[in-house]
């Protein structure tokens, strides 16, 4: 995806970063890629760390010894395109720099030497299906890491650990939300990939996948590519926010002549409104399309992508809304949406590693641009500042 | 209903097709089985010598009956029916029309003596039953083709009302629509009836009043569910239109829509129709059936290298992002196949509605969902897919439930609103459904004009027939494709021709029929079951259609006969035995397409086809020969039994019922056995080969309750004796044990069927043999005076009630039913009159006896006397032989 590059391009001007410890989230549709790099700067002595973090993490960092100073990572790629993943994984030597840094050379403090490691924390399907590739291609095993863990992994610590990283979107305002670490839980984790997970997570490692549906990010895509002829995902989303749906779908109104139909329940409006969407009621998305003789290509692609948004958010919201009986106050219950919304899973695997300190308040968003880019916007890095420890990524 | 009188060559000559074909008989019993048998002028002669009394309501029938419809000629009709009702959806008018029938004027002495004797009158029936007799008619036609709609009912008259300002209760989006194009062409008004209102009406009345109704679709097996109707409520209704609606019902009139999604049957067939460049809604579906959504859908397996994600129970198969393969790969909408495109739609909106139902319904703590509306269309692939969400989801602790009247639930319910029809009031054992000729090609949709007369018909069955139209289940289950998350593999097709629009295939006119009673001497009406076989066995099945269909040209020999054979009547047993086989082979491909099927059911048919096509009574000639021959040889049999001690009597009576009950043409076996000697003689034969014990023999039991033990028993006070074939098997068999009965002071009542079947004796026929009968016997004569049997011998039974004779009574009643078999929750209410009294019960042969109530239980003693003319029975029942014989007696508890 065509944003994600500035990232690549940035790493590749950067010849002073150490990349390190890797992490894959490979979809059906994108592979999500997470990565440790040191910043530009030395790694940070634990002292000048010390004074920033609270005195728990310092008892650690001292105990463990080593804290490295730099950034995560967020990186995409088109699954289909794997061969472009293996590039980039290659050209950064990450596998050959693992090989070179064999074991932990204690001794020396400032170059940062990683473990010997050919093993990479992989999560989704494709650390099955592409498991020979890796070998075969980079000689690197993937370890794989389930997949629903490190989607809930990844979202406590996103949700503990940086601030600003929820926020609700109601009528096109982003409105970020102060999480309260001690009433975090119970929550429903909506994963919409190329399908849809819904998991209610009860704390770290504790939760259960209670619903999903296969009409999800893949759906919208898919669907919308065979409509629209559109090249990319961002594509169809971009052309969806110029679109108006009254075109093709049945509303309400439309149904019954003009007249409002009272009995639509006025919950289900809320439901919508909550996640973004206008309260005119769709009686039947693409309905219209039955009754006008128009073909395909009459209809405006961007109509087309609109009235699909609307369906399949609609729909999640709806599948999800269903499953929030467990919350005390359902009618206060709110959709959040967070900033690192792809790379739950990726960011998961990585905390699988166990290298990431206890979550300390330094952690943070880098490059954070003070604006409010529209959901979805991948232009967005959230690249995060953060500690790892120097420590050896795999036990055995 | 003005306008039937107004213009009744309009009428006569826009019968459909897929009505019921109108015939006579039907009527009859659908008017509560008052036996009217209204001959055609043309076809009345060959029944006059067995139906002396039947010139009856000959000035209401007039003209050709293979020109005009006599069903068109509706003396007595009150004014005040409105006649039709519709649901004008946004690609289907759905409509509801009502039609009755004459009040004939009964002239039937008989029946007028037995109603007197049993307290049952048709002032009486009137406010018992305040529901109208009548047809329920369900079609439909496309909205896009209203014009067809609306010369339909012009040309019915249907809109005709009282006055002029006709009103018509329509229902749906199309209700506002179109209600000037209503106005204008037609001149009515039409009345819009809220359509939630209209939907659970509907839903609640057919849950209600059809028995087989709901089913549950399961990889492709459909299988009926008995509803509880004490524990009905709440239930969710999920109607899928355009969009969906999810509907709390908890009572009549009590509902509240509880949630929705706009993924509907319009999202289907849009995004379908922008995706596939389809025609049509069926198109499309029929291009589901031959999709692979694998090509499409993104399945676990895809993501996982072919892997299960088996630790949250997700197959390979499992769909993980339905379209979610139009990402990755560099295709256009051309290289996809419309087939699978149309699949993986359907796929995913049959699951996503099946899946936001169950949520609905957890969260609501709702334990039934049935679904309903024009998107299901009895689709296989479709139900499967809805049933499957719910069971995953529910963990197999919830399930789908569908409706056989799936379409017609607003229209349905938009006819309720008329408060004038009473069908509120209607219960299950008033109604009953029938299957007319077009059925198994057309169901209820309207295909070009209508058609007139019974050659139409003949003509438009012999058109099928030279196209070869292959007659399969419209919508064979389900491919063997992944349908959803969870992945599972449905059984594989059976064919790939499609008829889409399977629902009205499903539905059949309904027959209200107010005067239908549940027999009261049922021990257990809830729990009972009529039939004994279960065709649900695939190879019961196959047995009996093959019977049934080897059966065929005979049975079309004896019917061509019954009618002259002339050209004529060879056409109309071809287009029988067309319709017929049709019907079978219909059946065959999918044996729940008319409900719940059984034995019973089956045989109907063939009688209930037969008189579509005009043959009232195919046995005719045979039975009157056979009734002739045997009463020719009673006298030497009663002098034979009244020389015998009371009790080795009364043995060799129960051996002459079992005898004479080889004379049974439904059986081929005895067929064959006719060939072989007089009828007298193979008699003999067959009571000489009654050898004790029989396969089940009660007879002790039943002895001993007659008097012949050591106990005293009080002696029976009235005893319903349930008659079977006409000939050997009335006149040698069952008169002479009611004369036995009757002797002993038991008052006997026979039972006999209100329309032929086979060589089944009917109640019209019964007292012309008993008079015969009753020449030769003081008793038979007495009791036969004593109950109004011998009219021609009184001047008028009205004038002269009963004291005129002081002997017990021998009756006659109808007992509701045309078929061979008798399902006692239908019944007469002349036998439910006459049942009262009644502390016997005599159910005699193959139908009433063995293939149903073989396990029936009843308030009072019982006997069920048979012979087994059939090996497979014989094993599968008795395990025992053909010809063995049963004497099963059950005292009452």
């Amino acid at each position: 995806m065509e944003g994600d590059r500035i990232e690549e391009v940035r790493l590749v001007h950067s010849p002073v970063d150490e990349i390190s410890h890797l992490a894959l989230d490979i979809g059906g549709s994108l592979i999500k890629m997470v990565y440790f790099s040191t910043s530009r700067e030395q790694p940070i002595d634990k002292t000048q760390i010390n004074a920033s973090r609270d005195s728990h993490a310092v008892s650690r960092s001292s105990k463990d010894g080593h804290l490295l100073n730099g950034r995560l990572y967020f990186l995409k790629f088109e699954t289909s395109k794997i061969n472009e993943c293996l590039d980039f994984i290659s050209s950064k030597q990450l596998h050959y720099r693992g090989l070179q840094h064999c074991g932990f050379p204690a001794s020396d403090k400032n170059i940062i030497k990683l473990t010997f490691s050919t093993m990479v924390k992989a999560t989704g399907g494709g650390a099955f299906k592409f498991a020979d590739l890796f070998k075969e291609k980079l000689g690197i095993s993937l370890d794989k890491v389930e997949e629903m863990s490190s989607l809930v992994s990844g979202a406590n610590f996103l949700l503990k650990a940086v601030p600003s990283e929820a926020f609700t979107y109601v009528n096109g305002q982003r409105n970020y939300v102060q999480i309260d670490h001690n009433d975090l839980y119970p929550y429903l984790l909506v994963n919409i990939g190329s399908g849809v997970s819904m998991i209610k997570v009860d704390g770290d490692g504790k939760y259960e996948r209670v619903s999903g549906t296969s009409v999800g990010g893949g759906t919208f895509w898919g669907l919308g590519k065979l409509l629209t002829k559109c090249k990319s995902f961002d594509d169809l989303l971009e052309m969806s926010h110029q679109g108006n749906n009254r075109v093709i779908d049945m509303l309400v109104g439309d149904i019954y002549g003009g007249m409002d139909y009272l009995k639509v329940p006025v919950h289900f409006l809320v439901t919508w409104e909550q996640i973004g969407l206008s309260s005119t009621a769709i009686a039947s998305s693409f309905g219209k399309a039955v009754s006008e003789n128009r073909e395909l290509e009459e209809y405006r692609p961007e109509d087309v992508a609109r009235s699909l948004l609307r369906m399949i958010s609609n729909n999640i919201g709806q599948v999800s809304s269903h499953k929030l009986d467990f919350c005390e106050s359902k009618g206060e219950a709110k959709a959040m949406f967070l900033r690192h919304e792809g790379f739950l899973g990726a960011l998961g695997a990585f905390m699988n590693y166990q290298l990431v300190e206890e979550f300390p308040d330094t952690i943070h968003l880098a490059g954070e641009k003070n604006r409010n880019p529209l959901v979805g916007d991948l232009n967005d890095n959230g690249v995060i500042e953060c500690c790892v420890q120097a420590r050896p990524a795999v036990e055995d | 209903m003005d306008g039937l009188r107004k213009d009744q060559s309009l009428v006569g000559a826009t019968d459909n097709i897929n009505e019921e074909t109108n015939n006579i008989t039907q009527k009859v019993i659908s008017e509560g089985g008052e036996e009217t048998m209204v001959p055609p002028v043309g076809n009345s002669i060959h029944r006059s010598s067995s139906r002396p009394q039947l010139d009856l309501s000959g000035a209401a029938i007039q003209g050709n009956f293979e020109e005009r419809d006599p069903t068109i000629l509706l003396p007595n009709q009150s004014d005040d029916i409105s006649h039709l009702a519709l649901d004008i959806g946004g690609s289907l008018i759905k409509l509801v029309y009502f039609s009755r029938h004459e009040d004939r004027v009964v002239n039937d002495k008989r029946k007028k003596s037995a109603k007197e004797r049993f307290g049952v009158s048709n002032g009486n029936i009137r406010r018992t039953f305040p529901i109208l007799g009548g047809r329920l008619h369900f079609v439909k036609f496309e909205t896009a083709k209203i014009n067809e709609c609306l010369e339909f009912i012009h040309s019915k008259q249907l809109h005709r009302g009282d006055n002029d300002n006709a009103v018509i209760k329509a229902t749906g989006g199309g209700a506002y629509k179109f209600a000037d194009l209503f106005k204008e062409k037609l001149g009515v008004s039409i009345e819009k009836e809220d359509e939630m209102d209209c939907l659970v009406a509907g839903a609640n009345f057919l849950l209600k009043a059809i028995r087989h109704e709901a089913f549950t679709h399961k990889e492709g097996h459909k299988e009926f569910v008995q509803i509880d109707h004490n524990d009905l409520y709440p239930y969710l209704l999920v109607n899928i239109g355009s969009g969906v609606s999810m509907i709390k019902v908890d009572g009549d009139g009590k509902f509240q829509r509880v949630s929705g999604t706009n993924v509907g049957g319009g999202t289907y067939w849009g995004l379908g129709r922008l995706l596939t460049k389809c025609k049509s809604f069926d198109e499309l579906l029929e291009l589901s059936q031959r999709g692979d959504n694998s090509s499409i859908d993104m399945l676990v397996g895809d993501i996982y290298g072919g892997l299960d994600y088996s630790k949250i129970g997700l197959s390979a198969s499992t769909i993980a992002s339905s379209f979610g393969k139009a990402i990755s790969e560099n295709k256009e909408i051309e290289d996809y196949r419309p087939e699978d495109i149309s699949l993986s739609l359907l796929r995913m909106i049959s699951y996503n509605i099946g899946q936001i139902s169950y949520l609905t319904a957890l969260q609501l703590g709702i334990k039934r969902i049935f679904f309903g509306g024009f998107f299901i269309r009895g689709h296989a692939y479709t139900m499967d897919t809805i049933s499957f969400a719910i069971q995953f989801w529910s963990k197999g602790g919830a399930q789908a439930m569908f409706l056989r009247h799936e379409g017609f639930l607003g229209a349905l319910g938009a006819f309720m609103s008329y408060e004038k029809h009473g069908l509120d009031d209607l219960m299950v054992h008033q109604l009953v459904e029938r299957f007319p000729m077009g059925a198994p090609y057309t169901g209820g949709k309207i295909h070009g004009p209508p058609l007139g007369d019974l050659n139409e018909k003949i003509s438009w069955m012999e058109k099928f027939v030279r196209k070869g139209i292959k007659i399969t289940a419209p919508v064979p289950t389900a491919s063997p494709r992944t349908t959803g998350l969870g992945g599972f593999e449905a059984p594989s097709s059976k064919g790939d021709t499609l008829r889409c629009d399977e629902s009205n295939l499903n539905v059949g006119v309904l027959h209200l029929v107010p005067s239908l009673e549940v027999f009261p001497l049922l021990a257990d009406p809830k729990t009972y079951e009529p039939n004994t076989i279960d065709l649900a066995d695939p190879n019961e099945l196959e047995y009996w259609f093959t019977v049934l269909s080897e059966h065929l040209p005979d049975l079309v020999d004896k019917a061509v006969a019954s009618e002259g054979g002339t050209d004529d009547a060879r056409r109309r047993g071809d287009a029988f035995a067309r319709a017929f086989s049709a019907h079978l082979a219909r059946l065959m491909e999918e044996p729940a397409a008319y409900g719940k099927l059984s034995l019973a059911n089956l045989l109907e048919l063939r009688e209930e086809c037969l008189r579509e096509f005009n043959f009232f009574d195919a046995y005719s000639t045979i039975k009157h020969r056979e009734n002739e021959a045997s009463l020719a040889v009673l006298p030497d049999l009663l002098m034979e039994l009244d020389g015998m001690s009371e009790e080795t009597r009364l043995l060799t009576l129960i051996e002459g019922v079992l005898a004479a009950n080889i004379f049974d043409w439904g059986s081929r076996a005895c067929v064959d056995l006719y060939h072989k000697g007089t009828i007298i003689e193979i008699y003999r034969m067959s009571r000489k080969k009654m050898q004790r014990p029989w396969r089940v023999d009660d007879f002790d039991a039943f002895k001993e309750r007659m008097g012949f033990g050591d106990k005293k028993h009080q002696r029976h006070k009235r005893a319903l004796l349930f008659v079977d074939n006409s000939g050997a098997d009335v006149v040698l068999g069952m008169l002479p044990l009611a004369r036995e009965l009757l002797r002993r002071g038991t008052e006997v009542v026979l039972v006999a069927n209100s329309l032929p079947a086979l060589n089944d004796v009917t109640a019209m026929e019964l007292p012309e043999i008993v008079a015969e009968a009753a020449k030769h016997c003081d008793i038979l004569r007495g009791a036969a005076e004593a109950g109004g049997l011998l009219m021609d011998a009184m001047i008028n039974i009205q004038d002269s009630p009963r004291e005129k004779s002081s002997s017990t009574p021998l009756m006659v009643v109808e007992n509701g039913c045309g078929s061979p078999c008798i399902d006692l929750r239908q019944v007469s209410s002349e036998l439910a009159a006459a049942a009262k009294d009644a502390d016997l019960v005599i159910l005699e042969g193959m139908g009433r006896a063995l293939h149903t109530n073989y396990n029936a239980r009843f308030k009072c003693d019982a006997l069920k006397l048979a012979m087994v003319k059939n090996q497979r029975l014989a094993e599968k029942l008795i395990k025992g032989n053909i010809y063995d014989c049963v004497c099963r007696y059950e005292p009452a508890n």
